[in-house]
C-alpha cells in the first residue's frame, strides 16, 4: 500500500483512539461527579445518567471499532488452529469477506433506523435527540466494515493467535 | 437449514461471533417479515440498561491495577500472612490469583501478570514442575465467581432481559458466588496442603516483622475491595456507582500517590481495556436482537417441552446440563457462552424449578474449568505460551486440579443453599 493511504489510516487510527479515550474520559468523570453531588449535595444532575448510558453504548462500539484494526474480536479458534498455512489466508479472506457484508447490511439498517428517529424528532434526553445518541451505531459499524475491507485486502497472517485481550 | 450449516462452517473457519449471531437474527427478522432495522433498534437497548456502566469502568481499574505493582504487593502479602502454613506458597498463589482475576476478569491475564512472580518462585520452594504448572494453569480462572467478576455482572444483564418472575439483581449474584467461590477455593487449598506434607515441601516460620512490613507496602490496595464490598452492601452505592469510586480509588493510588503508572501510560491502558469492553458489548448488542428473536418465536419453550419429553428429573437434566457446560467451556469463553447459550438454556432451567441466581453460579462454574480442559481450553495455550511449555505437558499437569473443581462443581450444581443462603439471609 501506498505511504499516502498509510498516512491517512494512521490518521484515522488516532482519531478512533482519541475519541476512545475521550469517551471513557468523560465517563469516568461524570460517574464520579454525579456519585459525589448525590451524596453530598443530595442531588445529582438529572442528565448525567441517561448521558452516561449512553456513554456506554459509544464506548462499546468504538472499542469494537479499534478491535477490528488488529483483527481481535472474539471467535473459536479451536479449528483454525490447526489449519494448514497454504490454506489458512484463503479462510481468512472468506471470513473477512464476510464480516464485511455483514457490517455493511447492519450498517446500512442502522441508518435507516437513525433517519427514521430524525424524521418523528424522538427526544432522548435533556433535548438531545436520539437520532444523534443512536448515530454511533451506523458510524461504528460502517466503520468495522472498513477495517474488514483493509484485512481483506492485506490480511493479518497471524501465529495461531493467543487469544488475549491482556 | 442451509443457512445454519453455512453459518456453522463460518463459525468453524474462525469468523468473529458477534457476525455470525447478527446475521442469525438477521435471517429470522427477515423470515418473519420483519423490517431488518430492527437490529439498530435492539443494540440500542444497550442504552437502557444502567449496570451496564460497571462493566467498562470495573475493566479500566483492573487494567490499571494490572499495570501497577500490586500484583506483586498482593503476592508479598499473602505471603506473609499464609506462607508459614504448609503448602503456604500454593495457597498464596491460589489466593491471589482468586484476588487478581476477580478484579481483572477471567482473560489469562492472571497467568501473564501472577505466574510470572509465582513459578519461580514455587520452583525455588521445591514445588515439582507439574504441580506448578497445574495450579498456576487453573488458578488462572479462579476468581470468576467473586465479586466483582464481570461475568457475574454480565450473566445478571442477560438474566434481566429475559422477564422472569424472580428477581436477578447483580448485588445477589455477588454474594451467591462467594461461598461456592470459597469452597473452589478451600478444596484446592486441602489439596495443596495434602501434597506439600507429601512432598516434605520445607515450611517457613511466620515472620510478625515481615506481616508488618507487607501491611505497610499494601496499604493502599487493602481498603479497596473493604470500600466496594462495603459500600455495595451496606446499600451506600449501586454496583455502577461502585466501579466508578473504584476507577477513582485506583487511579489516584496508582497515578498520584504510588507513580507506578503514569498519566502517559493512561491512553494505551485505556484503548486495550476499552478493546476488551468493545468486543463483549457488540456480541451482548446483537444477541439482543437475536434473543429477543428465540423469545417471540418461543424457541426456549419448544425446547423445554422437547427436552421435557425425554428427561423428566431436575438431577438428569442437571447432569447432562453440566456436561453440556464443560464442552461448551472448552470451546467459547465466558462472555460469548454467557451471551449465546443463557437466552436459550435459562428458561430450560428455570421450567425445571432451578433458581436464576443458583443458575448462573453453576454457569459459572462449568465455564471456570472449561477454561483449562485438555484439549482446547484457553488458559492451557497461554500457560504453554507463557511458560514455554508443550501443551501435552500441560495438559497432565492440570488433570487433578480439573477433578477437584469437578467435585466443587457437582457440590455447587446439586446443593443449592450453598449458593442460595446467603442470598435469603440478605432478603
Amino acid at each position: 500500500m501506498s505511504t499516502t493511504n498509510n498516512k491517512i489510516i494512521s490518521f484515522i487510527n488516532r482519531i478512533e483512539d482519541g475519541l476512545l479515550v475521550l469517551i471513557l474520559t468523560s465517563m469516568i468523570f461524570l460517574a464520579i461527579y454525579q456519585i459525589i453531588s448525590r451524596n453530598f449535595f443530595s442531588e445529582g444532575l438529572v442528565w448525567i445518567d441517561p448521558l452516561l448510558r449512553t456513554l456506554v453504548l459509544w464506548v462499546g462500539l468504538s472499542g469494537a471499532v479499534v478491535a477490528t484494526r488488529s483483527d481481535k474480536h472474539i471467535r473459536i479458534d479451536v479449528f483454525t488452529k490447526y489449519l494448514p498455512g497454504k490454506i489458512l489466508p484463503y479462510v481468512q479472506r472468506t471470513v473477512y469477506l464476510f464480516a464485511l457484508l455483514i457490517c455493511l447490511l447492519i450498517g446500512w439498517h442502522a441508518a435507516r433506523f437513525v433517519y427514521s428517529e430524525y424524521e418523528y424528532a424522538t427526544v432522548a434526553f435533556a433535548g438531545v435527540p436520539a437520532w444523534v445518541t443512536a448515530l454511533i451505531i451506523p458510524v461504528s459499524f460502517t466503520l468495522i466494515a472498513f477495517r474488514y475491507a483493509l484485512l481483506l485486502i492485506s490480511p493479518e497472517i497471524k501465529k495461531p493467535h493467543m487469544d488475549v485481550k491482556s | 437449514m442451509a443457512s445454519a450449516i453455512v453459518l456453522i462452517l463460518l463459525v468453524i473457519l474462525g469468523a468473529p461471533l458477534f457476525t455470525i449471531i447478527a446475521t442469525s437474527a438477521l435471517i429470522g427478522f427477515y423470515n418473519e417479515g420483519i423490517d431488518l432495522s430492527v437490529i439498530a433498534i435492539e443494540i440500542f437497548r444497550i442504552v437502557d440498561t444502567p449496570i451496564l456502566l460497571a462493566i467498562p469502568l470495573f475493566t479500566f481499574a483492573g487494567y490499571v491495577l494490572g499495570e501497577s505493582n500490586a500484583s506483586q504487593r498482593l503476592v508479598r502479602m499473602t505471603n506473609a500472612l499464609l506462607g508459614w502454613m504448609p503448602g503456604g506458597l500454593a495457597i498464596v498463589s491460589l489466593i491471589a490469583c482468586a484476588f487478581f482475576t476477580a478484579l481483572t476478569g477471567a482473560s489469562g491475564a492472571t497467568i501473564i501478570a501472577l505466574g510470572a512472580i509465582l513459578y519461580p518462585a514455587m520452583k525455588q520452594a521445591g514445588y515439582a514442575e507439574r504441580f506448578n504448572l497445574g495450579l498456576i494453569t487453573s488458578s488462572g480462572s479462579l476468581g470468576l465467581l467473586f465479586p466483582p467478576s464481570i461475568a457475574l455482572i454480565l450473566y445478571g444483564v442477560i438474566a434481566q432481559q429475559m422477564e422472569l418472575e424472580q428477581s436477578v439483581t447483580i448485588d445477589d449474584l455477588f454474594l451467591a458466588g462467594l461461598l461456592p467461590g470459597t469452597l473452589m477455593l478451600v478444596l484446592l487449598v486441602a489439596w495443596s496442603m495434602y501434597r506439600s506434607v507429601g512432598e516434605k515441601i520445607p515450611t517457613t516460620t511466620f515472620d510478625a516483622k515481615e506481616l508488618v512490613s507487607a501491611f505497610r507496602e499494601s496499604i493502599w490496595e487493602i481498603p479497596l475491595p473493604i470500600l466496594l464490598i462495603g459500600g455495595i452492601y451496606s446499600g451506600y452505592f449501586a454496583v455502577s456507582e461502585a466501579a466508578a469510586v473504584a476507577v477513582f480509588y485506583v487511579l489516584v493510588v496508582d497515578v498520584l500517590i504510588l507513580r507506578e503508572v503514569t498519566l502517559k501510560q493512561l491512553p494505551t491502558i485505556m484503548r486495550d481495556s476499552m478493546v476488551l469492553v468493545g468486543g463483549v458489548l457488540i456480541i451482548l448488542g446483537v444477541s439482543l436482537a437475536s434473543t429477543n428473536y428465540l423469545i417471540d418465536t418461543e424457541v426456549p419453550s419448544r425446547l423445554f417441552d422437547f427436552i421435557r419429553e425425554h428427561i423428566d428429573s431436575k438431577l438428569t437434566f442437571l447432569i447432562l446440563l453440566n456436561i453440556f457446560l464443560l464442552i461448551l467451556g472448552m470451546m467459547l469463553d465466558v462472555f460469548s457462552a454467557l451471551v449465546i447459550i443463557v437466552p436459550l438454556t435459562l428458561p430450560i432451567a428455570v421450567g425445571y424449578g432451578i433458581h436464576p441466581i443458583h443458575f448462573g453460579i453453576i454457569f459459572l462454574a462449568n465455564m471456570q474449568i472449561g477454561y483449562f480442559t485438555p484439549p482446547v481450553g484457553m488458559n492451557l495455550f497461554i500457560a504453554s505460551y507463557r511458560f514455554n511449555k508443550p501443551i501435552t505437558e500441560l495438559y497432565h499437569a492440570t488433570i487433578p486440579f480439573m477433578l477437584i473443581l469437578f467435585v466443587a462443581v457437582l457440590i455447587i450444581t446439586y446443593w443449592p443453599a450453598l449458593t442460595m443462603s446467603l442470598v435469603e439471609l440478605r432478603h
